[in-house]
């Protein structure tokens, strides 16, 4: 374990890597929810505590349930089913101590069980921290921080975005380009500056 | 008479300003380092130019009728994007490079979103992403200053760690290095930078606030120790002199407010250092403007200054 | 019979999953480097698919609605899990290709948002074909959307090179051209469809 690997895994989940812009993942989402900054942000953060807690439960069922068992390759049904019903749990939580957050969340909630950055930042942690069936020195630890930084990848893309798209609403957009492809094109704008943090190094 | 109202009080303040003037002052502050540019690295720059500009133009003016919106493809605006996209690439890439990237710096980095005053990223800047992202090899081929040999930029050789032979402040400040076309004469740039500042064309804000914010970083963290880094050396070298004062303060693209354009220019320097510094590039500049130019629309929010009486 | 067919082609264009209903699109961009990834992807799509289509429709009637997505996923990923590792066990290098978006077959919308929005309530011989023209529609656009990837990014179409002397443009190997062909297509879509009208 090392200050330049946790470093590494920052800049790797927030920009080089980052899970919408480079890796793709939660995309529907992020073009469906970006276009106004206040539910964006509500969403980022709730994705942002799914996807730690998520990296959390996943590896200790990983590592205690799966590897002993031999049955790795159940992997992408129970880490489904943990997500799903770690979703459930949070929608049932809040539901009972904030009903004005609950009803602020609507739909999104119940959508973060199908939001890919959360499945795949579960299994990005497996493939990442994993060799031959057996954690690496760290593992646990790097798997909760990369969750936490691809939370925080999330949330700067959608935050940047929701702030570009709000101001593009009061413009004259050309009829063929509005909402979907123009969104398209400023990920994909941004995305190619993001490229400008290739190959960090400490 | 009717339709010539002013509605608002009394002092009216009469300037000559349009748009379309300020952009063409613009113009004419990036003529020196045009001239430096070419007088550097021979004849090809100028051609580059003239190609850069007029596929600009081409572009805008041919998007502008498929739709059906005004023709403003005179207004200076995207002379100076092509004008800027080829001060951006090194003095002797294939003549289809500045094209391409001109095509799309236009139709992606502007008309995509509308056309003049609503794109989000610097237009020039767009371009030679997209350039640099394609086509690496041809975008970091530099040649040597008043030759056509091959050579690496100053910025280059310290990300290697190579030692830097025979480059004194002086020859950076001259343009007597490596580089990009319009990007090492600083003397021609300040020269054209000081033609804006008189004319109260761009303001300290952004341009200051990005230099010094990339001078100290460099300073702190540029050498094996704390607080020894060349900084004179950094902020001479690469495309900072050149985004700072001449991309970065876009009007479209930077924020309304003072304050915001200090957190601006703040958010610039440390991305370009931070790159410099550890990234694997060895200029950051491009990256940093465009990626302040996408936290603008936020950084707009959350400066904007209180209208009295409301909450 | 007609009736089916028009089930089919449903899916393949006037609701194509990738540019109508824009769905499913983290794959997409994924793995639409080259033609053959695409093809690859899709197919394993499709499958997976046709059969949640027709085990949930098969199924409906007995899935109590409360619980009724959590259901689905187990359903679908048990058939994610059987492409999964039928794609290991005969073609490793595809997988290997394919990478994490295997798994997120699982979560992809496209197959929930069929499953939910159609197989649920349709007969089974319905939500088979519906289940084809989705997972053809989606093959078609993850072969467009590769085959100007491959042919922009690296000069070549299926290990081909069709017009020498071309200097690919590498940005489109990578994410950023993937996301700027997509806006693109679908911008170019857009202006089709606004001339029909």
């Amino acid at each position: 374990m090392s200050v330049a690997q946790f470093l590494t895994i920052f800049i790797s989940a927030v920009f080089i890597y980052n899970v919408i812009l480079s890796r793709f993942l939660g995309l529907c989402s992020f073009v469906a929810i970006s276009k106004e900054t206040k539910p964006a942000l509500a969403m980022s953060l709730a994705v942002m505590f799914v996807t730690t807690m998520s990296s959390i439960i996943t590896w200790f069922i990983y590592r205690f349930l799966l590897i002993p068992f031999g049955l790795t390759y159940l992997r992408t049904i129970s880490f489904i089913l943990v997500i799903a019903t770690f979703v459930q749990f949070v929608e049932m939580v809040i539901r009972k101590f904030s009903p004005p957050l609950y009803r602020f969340f609507g739909i999104y909630l119940p959508l973060i069980t199908v939001n890919c950055a959360v499945l795949g930042v579960a299994v990005l942690n497996i493939d990442m921290f994993f060799i031959n069936g057996r954690a690496i020195a760290g593992s646990f630890y790097y798997s909760v921080f990369q969750g936490v930084c691809v939370g925080l990848g999330y949330t700067l893309a959608m935050l940047l975005m929701s702030g570009i798209r709000e101001r593009l609403d009061l413009c004259n957009i050309p009829k063929s380009v509005k909402d979907f492809p123009l969104a398209f094109i400023i990920a994909s704008i941004m995305s190619l500056s993001f490229l400008g943090f290739n190959g960090f190094k400490f | 008479m009717k339709d010539k109202f002013i509605v608002s009080a009394s002092p009216h303040l009469h300037k000559d300003e349009s748009v379309s003037k300020i952009m063409w002052m613009v113009v004419i502050s990036l003529i020196p380092a045009g001239l430096a540019g070419v007088f550097i690295f021979g004849l090809n720059a100028f051609w580059l130019i003239v190609l850069g500009i007029v596929s600009a133009l081409f572009t805008e003016a041919v998007l502008q009728i498929l739709t059906k919106r005004k023709i403003t493809a005179l207004d200076g605006s995207v002379f100076i994007t092509g004008l800027l996209l080829a001060y951006n690439l090194p003095a002797h890439v294939p003549f289809w490079l500045p094209i391409v990237g001109s095509v799309f710096s236009v139709a992606i980095g502007k008309q995509v979103f509308g056309g003049l005053g609503q794109n989000i990223f610097n237009p020039a800047l767009v371009g030679r992403v997209f350039l640099m992202a394609s086509w690496p090899k041809y975008m970091t081929a530099f040649t040597k200053p008043f030759d056509a040999v091959t050579s690496a930029t100053p910025l280059a050789l310290l990300k290697e760690g190579k030692l830097i032979e025979n480059i004194s402040y002086l020859d950076l400040f001259l343009g007597k290095r490596g580089g990009c076309i319009g990007e090492v004469c600083i003397l021609a740039l300040l020269i054209g930078a000081a033609f804006l500042f008189i004319r109260g064309y761009i303001s300290w804000h952004i341009p200051i606030t990005y230099v010094f914010t990339a001078g100290l970083l460099t300073y702190m963290f540029g050498a094996k120790g704390l607080l020894q880094g060349d900084w004179l050396f950094h902020i001479l070298s690469g495309g900072l002199i050149l985004g700072a004062f001449f991309m970065a303060t876009d009007y479209v693209t930077s924020p309304l407010t003072r304050k915001g354009q200090i957190i601006f220019g703040i958010g610039c320097g440390i991305i370009t250092a931070v790159i410099r510094l550890w990234g694997g590039y060895p200029e950051g500049a491009s990256y940093a403007i465009l990626m302040m130019n996408a936290a603008t629309p936020i950084i707009d929010r959350y400066t904007k200054s209180r209208v009295y009486g409301i909450k | 019979m007609k009736k089916l067919f028009h089930e089919f082609l449903k899916g393949v264009i006037k609701e194509n999953p990738t540019f109508v209903l824009i769905l499913g699109l983290c794959p997409t961009l994924a793995v639409s480097v080259s033609v053959m990834n695409g093809i690859g992807m899709g197919i394993a799509a499709t499958f997976v698919l046709l059969g949640s289509n027709i085990i949930i429709s098969l199924l409906k009637n007995f899935i109590p609605d409360r619980i009724r997505i959590p259901c689905f996923i187990v359903v679908i990923a048990t058939f994610v899990t059987i492409a999964e590792l039928t794609m290991k066990a005969y073609s490793p290098a595809l997988n290997r290709a394919l990478g994490i978006y295997v798994p997120l077959i699982v979560v992809n919308c496209i197959v929930l948002g069929r499953a939910e929005a159609y197989a649920q309530k349709a007969k089974v011989i319905n939500s088979l074909f519906d289940g084809l023209g989705m997972g053809v529609g989606f093959t078609l656009a993850l072969i467009l959307i590769s085959a100007i990837r491959e042919f922009l990014g690296t000069g070549k179409l299926m290990g081909y090179t069709p017009i020498r002397g071309f200097e690919p443009a590498f940005v489109f190997a990578l994410p950023s051209g993937a996301l700027l062909v997509i806006g693109l297509l679908l911008g170019f879509f857009n202006i089709l469809k606004n001339r029909k009208i």
